[in-house]
């Protein structure tokens, strides 16, 4: 008789996770794969197997034009919410108390009990050409600046999304660093602010670069700031994805913008991680 | 005789309520091996932190080369340190590691790299200058930890604790890597430990700390035969310390009653009392032991309890009839004579010159 592995509560324990992977991420997932064949007849979907829809995408300039523009905000996106992140988290992590920190990343949590949708309405009446900005502005002589409907517009919209995740995660990832290397740095001649990249960032680096992809993911996913605040004009993929599916029920060609947008989460997902656990080659 | 290149004078560091180190006084001369020993918490790390400017005294001043260090931050220092940890940086290769400290001094890329190798090389790594740390050997990383340390020819080398971590051969290989170092490059090397072995081994002075204060400073011969006190005479180990009421005096000796019996223990200083309490010390090895009662000064008769082997040295532990212990050190070849394993009384004896008063 063939001996066999089989926990009969391990399995069970595991079971929920794996079946719901399957129900509501892998299946979808192959569907959505399959649909980017399938072709549109009057209107209705007929199963198909056809190339169509791929070659009527790929080759139209304005899907090129969405997925740089894409590619660029969620890249700037990443650098300048890491940017003005990292003085902050270095702070939480180096400068305050365990309680002060606490404190602080309670406070950065607190943001996301209310919908994300409620926080980029909000930005209308800071950002509008009558709002608080502006208005600040005026009183020494500058503006009115136009900021909704515009590439800054969606950027401080994905900065609301992903700032205060990015400042608990670098913070974290801070905090956790061995405080006797920074100190064997002082102690070898390094001055504490050459110490920051000649050594807190090197041994932060997994951390940070994990943080710096949730920025990147949720950016380039996000459909409310660049169709609220960026004024969906020129859009971004998750609105060429809405319009694709609007105009002539083509669900199909829309399958093929999100497969694409899978296809390159992943791959970027794949080359981070590969960068941030990458180990020195070793003789 | 020149002046001292460090000294501790009216040292006192607090964190909060807790005093680590109080009212230090210490000068440390250029090119001495100097230990640092104490149990956990006494402030021999503190006191190794300050010179190194990573703590700050709260009170008092530090000199280091006549130049008051007192607000110098740790950069500005030429005093590394080898950390008990060894804090080797994970993501710079072994060479890297060593060309930390060149790098900070702005050296340009060709000289940090052949001194890293040339010391690599004299600590007998160089064949892993290019291999990630943490695939080292703890006596590797030891080496390597010591080069990235001395590259940068300090004058003052602190050392944490660093052989703690090594299998017991390693600790003895190393002790002569660094007793050798220290002679050849003539520095000066402040080496904190809880190992008495290590201290004795290497050390010029040894200054034995306790709560934060000096509990005494001197040559390890000093402080193993003549401890200043019933701390260092613990500490030291392998001490029988016997306390009583001195009886008599007559010429240089005292007779001390205690409630071991009466001994007679010599006080060449002639300052002790009759009536005085006092406490003397007798070293395990400098205690005879036979089967049948000895013709000595001092004897007292014992029932064997347990016995301690570690290779060449046997150590007795033995009872009185009034229940104290007392231990001997002999040679293992001399323990055969003594038939210890059958039962029976065990005589100890010594001579009253053996025996070392502690100063009251």
């Amino acid at each position: 008789m063939a001996r066999t592995n089989f926990s009969g509560f391990a399995t069970t324990w595991r079971m929920p996770i794996i079946v719901w992977q399957v129900l509501f991420f892998l299946g979808p997932l192959l569907f959505m794969i399959a649909m980017s064949f399938f072709l549109v007849k009057n209107y209705r979907m007929v199963e198909a197997f056809e190339l169509k829809n791929w070659e009527k995408m790929l080759t139209r300039g304005y899907f090129w034009d969405s997925y740089i523009l894409t590619f660029w905000l969620a890249s700037l996106t990443t650098a300048v919410t890491s940017l003005l992140a990292f003085p902050a988290s270095f702070a939480l992590a180096f400068k305050v108390s365990p309680s002060v920190r606490r404190w602080a990343l309670f406070f950065l949590i607190i943001p996301f009990f209310t919908s994300y949708l409620v926080r980029i309405f909000s930005w209308y009446v800071i950002l509008a050409e009558s709002g608080v900005v502006n208005a600040l502005l005026a009183h020494i002589g500058l503006g009115p600046y136009t900021m909704l409907n515009t590439k800054f517009g969606t950027l401080v919209g994905y900065m609301t999304l992903t700032l205060p995740l990015v400042v608990v995660l670098q913070t974290f990832a801070l905090a956790n660093i061995d405080r006797n290397l920074v100190q064997a740095a002082h102690n070898l001649g390094c001055s504490p602010a050459r110490a920051i990249y000649a050594v807190i960032v090197p041994l932060a680096k997994t951390g940070l670069i994990v943080a710096a992809l949730f920025c990147f993911i949720l950016s380039f996913g996000d459909f409310v700031s660049p169709y609220y605040l960026g004024g969906s004009k020129p859009p971004t993929l998750p609105i060429l994805i809405i319009d694709t599916t609007k105009s002539g029920q083509q669900w199909p060609r829309a399958a093929v913008v999100a497969v694409v947008m899978m296809l390159t989460l992943i791959s970027i997902a794949f080359a981070a991680l590969a960068l941030a656990y990458r180990k020195r080659a070793s003789r | 005789m020149n002046q001292p290149l460090v000294t501790f004078d009216g040292v006192v560091k607090r964190f909060g309520d807790f005093t680590a180190v109080q009212q230090l006084d210490l000068s440390i001369n250029a090119g001495e091996f100097i230990a640092i020993m104490g149990p956990s918490g006494c402030g021999k790390t503190t006191t190794l932190r300050m010179l190194a400017g990573l703590d700050q005294p709260t009170e008092g001043k530090i000199h280091i080369d006549g130049q008051l260090m007192n607000n110098v931050s740790p950069h500005q220092r030429d005093t590394p340190l080898v950390w008990q940890s060894l804090a080797l940086f994970p993501f710079l290769n072994a060479r890297e590691n060593v060309e930390f400290g060149l790098k900070m001094r702005n050296q340009d890329a060709a000289t940090r790299r052949k001194k890293a190798m040339d010391w690599l090389e004299r600590l007998g790594v160089g064949e892993f200058a290019e291999r990630n740390v943490e695939t080292l050997s703890g006596g590797q990383r030891q080496r390597v930890a010591l080069a990235r340390s001395l590259v940068t020819e300090p004058r003052l080398l602190l050392l944490d604790e660093p052989l703690s971590a090594l299998d017991a051969h390693l600790v003895i290989r190393m002790q002569s890597v660094l007793t050798r170092l220290q002679r050849e490059l003539g520095i000066t090397f402040v080496y904190v430990t809880h190992s008495q072995s290590e201290a004795f081994a290497m050390a010029d002075r040894v200054v034995i700390m306790s709560n934060g204060e000096i509990a005494q400073i001197g040559q390890p011969r000093d402080i193993y035969r003549e401890p200043a006190n019933q701390f260092v005479a613990e500490f030291v180990g392998r001490n029988n310390i016997i306390s009583g009421t001195v009886t008599g005096v007559s010429d240089s000796n005292l007779i001390i009653q205690s409630e071991l019996g009466e001994f007679t223990v010599s006080d060449h200083n002639k300052v002790t009392a009759e009536g005085k309490d006092v406490t003397f010390v007798i070293a395990a090895d400098l205690v005879e032991v036979s089967r049948s009662p000895m013709n000595k000064a001092n004897s007292v008769e014992c029932t064997l309890i347990s016995e301690e082997f570690v290779g060449s040295v046997v150590t007795l532990f033995l009872e009185s009839s009034s229940g104290t212990e007392l231990k001997v050190q002999l040679q293992e070849r001399e323990l055969s004579t003594l038939d210890h394993t059958a039962g029976g009384a065990f005589y100890l004896g010594w001579d009253s010159d053996s025996a070392h008063l502690l100063p009251a």
